[in-house]
């Protein structure tokens, strides 16, 4: 039961992560991104071909870090002249042409196998210490992101990317460059959730093509509208929520005797139902942004 | 080389139909509706359900198409009418939600195993040395003639004309004493139908399955895309150069390149090529190839 709870809890902890990396983008600049997943799969492939060539752990995340980064860079440049449904598409099929990639270049990612045997950060610690060493390690991650997240929220550049949001071409005649926000928002974002693929491969000791598909991102997308677009402490709670969902469900079906494919339809179908309702009657989520008023 | 054409004019069948409903309705209510596919899905399942009952194989098809028409209709009601009060960011995150719900639910009821259609062999039809079966056949002519009269509808009728009105300049139809409301009613109802019908064809050679949405989503929102989304005929010519391109990238012999007599590209990447169309697409025409409506400058 401990270690269940210690599991849960880092699990939540790198979904945090991602989640604040895509409300940096949904929350405070408005793009529509629904190939996020994408981020977190680079890093977390190059944590495990970091180590399949041999490099330390923190070399992996680098260069996942960095290879997000430049998937931002060239997603911005294409969401220069786009409507924001079209580029969600786009982003969708980046994201696939990726995990596409991911699935075939077997000399590179393993294939559908994937990457396995990726070292544990702690295991010199034995059993319960390095599991916790992990939560440790993940909670910090998790705090400097989040305070990070919040003061470039309420700082200059957080600023400028609600005024892009809400009024795009006021914000050009005062003269921000929009796509140069754009594609530093989404650079950031990228960051955060790089780290986070880039911890999930070493926690869960494994990476496979299946880390990036689409029901992910749709996951994180969850999260964010749940606990409040565009704001921090909102996304923390909607994470905490979507994960407690996802831990009751293996219960659920240990007492009411389902099989394998209902209880896997319960999650999705909860997770759906979660973020329609919360649309319905609550589009700005739990814990909502506040927005200063000009009067 | 024919055998080319059949294989590219069956997967244009495949896309044609979801991809045109899915490109009407997006010129009345303007907001990409992703869990469009799973209307195809879902009268796969429904079409399944009757046949294997025991209705006649063309009724059972004609009775999903109908059942899924009225479940489009009550979720444009009940949750699309009001969550585009909120824009259409909004819009397009709660259809990701009921995609999400669809396929949940589908998977509870019928499970993860493909339903096939027990329609017993016969020999395929062999045209100039290309083999088709007949299921495909008469599928490829059923999507043919629903796309006449489509086309019929649209261009020699009065309601054809409203809808071209309204996708252009709503505004302005409103304002000339067209009944927007009743004509997303009745366009909403339509693309739910015609994607079932898709969707069931599509099964009667693959199987029911519950990824068979999911499978679509791309491909269509590609093809969509490419004809201008709204634009019915150009979705058309979009599902058209999707499937000509997929056929192509699978069907080229890239031995050439690398001094060997056979490589081909993995099956697999079928997928990647109709993505890699809708980037270049959205990068080089942000609107669609086939894009007509007038925009301020």
């Amino acid at each position: 039961m401990f270690d269940f709870l210690v599991f849960s809890l880092t699990v939540a902890g790198i979904y945090a992560l991602m989640a604040l990396g895509l409300n940096l983008q949904a929350g405070y600049a408005g793009l529509m991104n629904f190939g996020h997943i994408a981020f977190a799969g680079l890093g977390a492939y190059a944590t495990g071909i970091a180590f399949t060539l041999g490099w330390a752990p923190l070399a992996g995340a680098a260069l996942g870090v960095l290879a997000a980064m430049a998937l931002g860079w060239c997603i911005g440049r294409i969401g220069n002249k786009l409507a924001s449904d079209y580029w969600g598409i786009a982003t969708l099929a980046i994201a696939e042409i990726l995990r596409t990639i991911a699935i075939n270049e077997d000399w590179l990612t393993g294939g559908s196998n994937g990457i396995s045997a990726i070292p544990s950060l702690f295991d010199g610690l034995g059993r319960p210490w390095s599991g916790l060493a992990f939560l440790g390690l993940v909670m910090l991650a998790v705090a400097v992101c989040a305070l990070l997240c919040r003061r470039l929220g309420d700082g200059r550049f957080g600023r400028a990317l609600r005024l892009m949001r809400e009024e795009p071409q006021l914000a050009a005649c005062m003269g921000y460059d929009l796509r140069s926000l754009k594609s530093r928002t989404l650079m950031a974002g990228a960051a955060i959730t790089a780290l986070g693929g880039s911890l999930y491969a070493h926690y869960m000791s494994f990476v496979s093509p299946d880390y990036m598909f689409p029901a992910e991102t749709f996951l994180l997308w969850t999260m964010v509208m749940i606990g409040g677009v565009g704001s921090t402490a909102g996304v923390l709670v909607g994470v905490a929520l979507v994960q407690a969902a996802n831990v009751l469900a293996p219960f659920a079906r240990e007492v009411l005797g389902f099989g394998s494919d209902v209880a896997g339809a319960l999650r999705l179908g909860l997770i759906g139902l979660i973020l329609l309702a919360c649309l319905l009657w609550r589009s700005e989520g739990l814990v909502p942004e506040k927005l200063r008023k000009m009067p | 080389m024919f055998q080319f054409l059949i294989d590219a004019l069956l997967r244009t069948a495949d896309l044609a139909l979801v991809t045109l409903g899915l490109s009407m309705l997006y010129g009345l209510v303007k907001f990409p509706n992703i869990a469009h596919v799973q209307y195809a899905m879902f009268g796969a399942y429904a079409s399944y359900a009757l046949y294997a009952a025991g209705a006649p194989l063309v009724g059972a098809l004609l009775i999903a198409s109908v059942v899924t028409g009225v479940l489009a209709l009550g979720l444009h009601l009940l949750i699309f009418r009001r969550l585009l009060r909120a824009g259409p960011s909004i819009s397009m995150v709660g259809s990701l939600a009921v995609s999400m719900l669809a396929i949940a639910l589908m998977q509870g009821l019928a499970g993860s195993f493909p339903r096939m259609f027990k329609l017993g062999h016969t020999a395929p039809l062999t045209i100039a040395g290309a083999h088709i079966s007949y299921t495909q056949f008469y599928f490829v002519c059923t999507t043919v003639v629903l796309l006449v009269l489509v086309m019929l509808l649209l261009f020699y009728t009065r309601l054809g004309r409203a809808m071209r009105a309204l996708t252009n300049n709503a505004a302005l139809a409103n304002a000339s004493g067209l009944n927007a409301e009743r004509i997303t009613f009745l366009v909403s109802f339509a693309s739910g139908m015609v994607a079932s019908l898709g969707g069931s064809m599509l099964s009667l050679s693959t199987g029911a399955h519950i990824n068979l949405g999911n499978d679509l989503l791309l491909p269509v929102f590609a093809a969509a895309i490419l004809g201008g989304l709204g634009n019915p005929m150009g979705a058309i010519a979009g599902a058209l150069l999707i499937a000509v391109t997929e056929t192509a990238v699978t069907n080229l012999n890239f031995g050439f390149l690398f001094g060997v007599d056979m490589k081909f590209l993995p099956v697999t990447y079928i997928n990647a090529a109709s993505f890699l169309i809708l980037l270049l697409a959205l990068l080089f025409k942000p609107y669609g190839l086939f894009d007509h409506e007038v925009r301020r400058v």
